[in-house]
């Protein structure tokens, strides 16, 4: 039986409907961000008015007598109490109202700790003048503070420009310094309090998926279906993938429900200004791109929540276990409140935290592609691998309330042998490949520039490649280890027909050029990302490729990218795919994730990599399925990097062939003419030469 | 059509290897109803997991319908039928949407599965409960919904695990008719239980297991004439005692 996508329909729907129909569902669905919100929004008002700002007449000052109220207005009227315009400017230009009162029944001071003024202040007057001020402020209140301080500062100012005055007729060669203020670095838009609606949005959406996942998990053996549903013909992971879309629906509800709760109390309340700063707000495109983000996040969690669950026996014990989570997580995305915590870094990869960061740089208006694009692949990676924990635990024996199994023997190595790997360990491989590599030649990177230069470029060719090593080599030979899957068959590591190879050789020939080509045509149309200072750096790192050994360079940029990513994606994930997919849907699955991974490099997002690596990827992905053997491939990849490096490094020296390439980069037409004639023909090669069916048997 | 043979299972508990099922081999043809007897704990169940490939033996193998469950476990999966005592249902979902996403998990498209239930529905008598809420059935009107859900797809092969637990006398009637409709149609049919009343009413062949192994098989005639007994109840009674006459025959 095949997954089709009506199937997995009809699977999902069964899920729910079973959910939505639960009043423990609608709760939390519909009453909670009805009750939410509304009570939220009022704290927060009560917090707004109460942290610091003046109220709509401005401040209000207190005094026992209108002669003193008189006096402190003058004072506070007089231009020269307010400060310089530069000092206006960097508090926000507007100068802060303050409204003298007399208290006429009661003493001010009584008046301000009944609530009625922010400050109070006592003028006294001698010959006619006041000769002190003495203000009184409430201890526990922000506004009456503020409202001292500005005070304060304002009378300051005055006494100040007397000052200066009266020393400039007394001394006039006197000059006073003035004072000036600048700002760098980028200013929030808005609040510090806009970084609490991503977070309260996500606390929320977790609310809504919690439920759901540990009801039709741990649920299903609560109500003795389990049994039932296990004895039935159909994979784990298509009843878990069921589930799973079930509770990525129930969570995306609740984020639309919360969604809309909170925007329309934020604007009935009109509490919206306050929070995203004046002129700001949650726009339409700010709206659609925090869901974008809460389907990315339910995604994540639900996927994280139903691996718990799974593991669960029963209601309780996945409510045991799911409450620590929920307050772990809280831990990041708290951390996300933080200033100069950015999307850079460890951080772009570490889980919630990074959806967190990348709605705070959403709500800024303030989004860095890279940031933004490792950490949205890296979620759904993460994703991935808790959705083939869940897989692996849901329904196991191990785990069912009957069994004697431990669930130590879940992650044992099997007895027996098998053929290749499951889909959900080869998720679990790619879940880890792109933390791990990303950290690993970051690492390398952070090393070499440490250095100064004292690094030569064979060692760090070298030190590349042992990187490479240890993420696509060591990563799935360890999970082909662990699962005791069979090497020949895991990796493909089958002999073939001579054609194979010699249409291999013939095609790569042809095929750097077209990847030189896209490239080119890439940094033309201006896909490319690579600012002035990388391009720099590479022109660098490609003259310095000029003084090292041929050998060297093709022993690390050809032969082992060629043995090591074509064992990693033709082999070990071709294989776990062929198993669930079409020939033509795991070329297509296995292609574009090797044009992923081709993608980050480094610290840089090379998108203009993407289209040239996932056509290689599906040359190298058909060549594998029709020979049934990932060794052709190892040819066409080496010849392919090998052929593009040494056109790199000695292209000065292809002149005579017209190789004019320095003025316009792209490769003379009678080349492009013959490798394009060599392409056709190495693939004519491998159609006539005749299939090794191989796949998936 | 189900063929048993050498099935093993091990199980370490506090340190000690535990033989649950010790290398039974038992054959059950079309139309026949075969009783595995036996006290809590003498490896029914053990016997009925593995079969359905839940449990993974360490030795031996089960073929349901030519089709060897290690070979290919959901091919042997999809011509069995499995009905419990302990099964659940889905309290959110109609009997019908619940017996209908079972017809879907075993394969059988929409049109005939709801063809087959308004068969089955018939014969056990469920038609007025379809459109219930599964939750709000009463345990007699539940133990019916489960055995049709067993029967949805048509396996040719059922098993029953003590079907008889926790009903009243209404209840083990229905579950003799439901046999007794079971063998008129021609399913090889394996009953587990401990009831060895209701067995001797119910059974074409027994197997007497006890600690995982399988004493004794054949039918309730040549059981008589082999251990001189008239019940199975006290032919079990010899069983547990180890200087019966039964013991002493096998020995």
């Amino acid at each position: 039986m095949k997954l089709s996508w009506s199937r997995l329909a009809r699977l999902s729907r069964k899920e729910l409907r079973e959910t939505l129909r639960d009043r423990r569902t609608i709760l939390t669905l519909v009453m909670m961000p009805l009750l939410v919100y509304p009570l939220l929004s009022m704290a927060l008002n009560r917090f707004l008015i109460s942290s610091g700002g003046p109220g709509e007449t401005g401040f209000v000052v207190g005094v026992a007598t209108a002669d003193e109220s008189d006096w402190l207005q003058s004072l506070l009227n007089d231009p020269r109490s307010a400060p310089p315009q530069s000092v206006q400017d960097a508090s926000g230009g507007n100068l802060a109202e303050f409204k003298v009162v007399v208290t006429d029944a009661i003493e001010p001071n009584e008046a301000l700790l009944d609530n009625q003024l922010d400050v109070a202040a006592k003028v006294e007057i001698a010959n006619n003048e006041p000769s002190a001020i003495t203000i009184t402020a409430f201890a526990g209140d922000q506004a009456s503070q503020s409202a001292r301080r500005i005070l304060i500062e304002r009378l300051h100012w005055l006494k100040l420009e007397d000052t200066v005055g009266i020393l400039k007729r007394v001394v006039p060669s006197f000059t006073s310094f003035e004072i000036n203020t600048t700002e760098i670095g980028e200013r929030p838009s808005g609040n510090v309090l806009a970084s609490i609606i991503p977070l309260v949005l996500v606390l929320m959406t977790i609310t809504g998926a919690v439920y759901p996942a540990i009801d039709l998990t741990a649920g299903e053996r609560e109500r003795g279906t389990m049994e039932a549903l296990m004895a039935s013909p159909v994979p784990r992971w298509w009843l878990l993938l069921a589930k799973y879309v079930a509770v990525v629906s129930v969570a995306l509800l609740t984020a639309v429900a919360n969604l809309g709760a909170m925007f329309t109390t934020l604007s009935l309340t009109g509490l919206m200004p306050m929070l995203a700063g004046e002129g700001a707000g949650l726009g339409l495109k700010e709206m659609s791109l925090i869901f974008l983000l809460l389907v990315l996040f339910s995604a994540f969690f639900a996927a994280v929540l139903l691996s718990l669950t799974s593991f669960a026996r029963s209601f309780k014990e996945a409510q045991a276990y799911l409450i620590p989570v929920m307050l772990l997580s809280l831990a990041p995305a708290m951390l996300s409140l933080m200033p100069g915590i950015g999307l850079d870094g460890a951080l772009a990869v570490a889980p919630l935290l990074n959806i967190v960061l990348l709605a705070r740089e959403i709500l800024a208006d303030n989004v860095h592609v890279f940031g933004a694009t490792l950490a949205i692949a890296s979620t759904v990676l993460y994703a991935v691998a808790a959705l083939a924990i869940a897989a692996k635990l849901f329904g196991n024996d191990a785990v069912n309330r009957t069994s004697d199994a431990s669930i130590g023997s879940l992650f044992k190595r099997p007895a027996q042998s098998t053929l290749r790997p499951t889909i959900g360990e080869a998720g679990m491989v790619i879940a880890l490949l792109l933390p791990v590599s990303f950290v690993v030649s970051n690492a390398l990177m952070q090393w070499v520039r440490s250095q100064e230069g004292a690094v030569d470029v064979a060692f760090q060719l070298t030190l590349n490649a042992f990187a490479l090593i240890a993420a696509f080599g060591l990563i799935p030979w360890f999970a082909t280890f662990l699962g005791r899957h069979r090497y020949r068959s895991t990796y493909r590591l089958e002999r073939t027909s001579l054609g194979f190879y010699l249409g291999a050789a013939v095609m790569s020939l042809g095929a750097w050029a077209f990847a030189h080509e896209a490239l080119v045509l890439a940094d033309q149309w201006g896909w490319a990302l690579l600012s002035e200072d990388q391009i720099e750096r590479t022109r660098g790192v490609l003259d310095k490729w000029k003084t090292i050994s041929p050998l060297v360079l093709l022993a690390t940029m050809a032969l082992t990218p060629a043995v090591v990513e074509e064992l990693c994606f033709r082999g070990y994930l071709f294989s776990a795919f062929s198993s669930v997919l079409r020939p033509w849907q795991t070329i297509m699955t296995t292609a574009v994730l090797f044009g992923l991974f081709h993608v980050f490099v480094g610290s840089a997002l090379l998108i203009e990599r993407f289209l040239p690596t996932t056509l290689l990827g599906i040359l190298l992905g058909w060549l594998a399925y029709r020979s049934g053997s990932v060794l052709p491939g190892m040819l066409l990849h080496f010849l392919h990097n090998g052929l593009l490096e040494m056109v790199a490094r000695y292209h000065e020296k292809l002149s005579f062939l017209g190789a004019d390439m320095e003025s316009s980069r792209h490769l003379p037409p009678m080349w492009l003419a013959v490798t394009g004639t060599c392409m056709v023909l190495g693939i004519a090669i491998v159609w006539w030469t005749r299939p090794q069916d191989r796949y998936a048997r | 059509m189900l063929h048993i043979h050498a099935l093993t299972k091990r199980f370490v508990a506090e340190n000690e290897v535990v033989c649950a099922v010790d290398g039974l081999s038992l054959d059950v043809q079309p139309g026949e109803v075969y009783g595995l007897l036996g006290p809590n704990g003498a490896g029914k169940t053990t016997t009925l997991r593995m079969v359905l490939g839940l449990v993974v033996p360490d030795d031996g193998y089960t073929e349901v319908a030519g089709v060897r469950t290690s070979v290919d476990p959901f091919a042997a999966k999809s011509k069995l039928g499995f009905v419990s005592a302990s099964d659940g249902v889905y309290p959110w979902l109609s009997v019908r949407e619940m017996l209908l996403y079972f017809a879907d998990l075993y394969g059988v498209s929409p049109d005939e599965a709801v063809e087959r239930l308004k068969m089955l529905a018939d014969v056990m008598d469920i038609k007025a409960l379809l459109d219930r809420r599964a939750g709000t059935l009463s345990t007699g009107q539940r133990q019916r919904v489960t055995l049709v859900r067993g029967l949805i797809h048509d396996p040719p092969v059922m098993l029953l695990d003590e079907p008889t637990r926790g009903l009243d006398v209404v209840g083990v009637q229905t579950i003799f008719r439901y046999i007794a409709h079971l063998r008129q149609v021609g399913k090889a049919v394996v009953v587990c239980t401990h009831r060895l009343d209701e067995a001797e009413r119910l059974c074409d062949n027994f197997g007497l297991l006890h600690r995982g192994k399988l004493r004794y098989h054949g039918t309730l005639s040549a059981l008589r004439e082999a251990s001189g007994r008239q019940h199975l109840v006290e032919m079990f009674d010899d069983l547990m005692n180890p200087s019966s006459a039964l013991n002493e025959t096998n020995a």
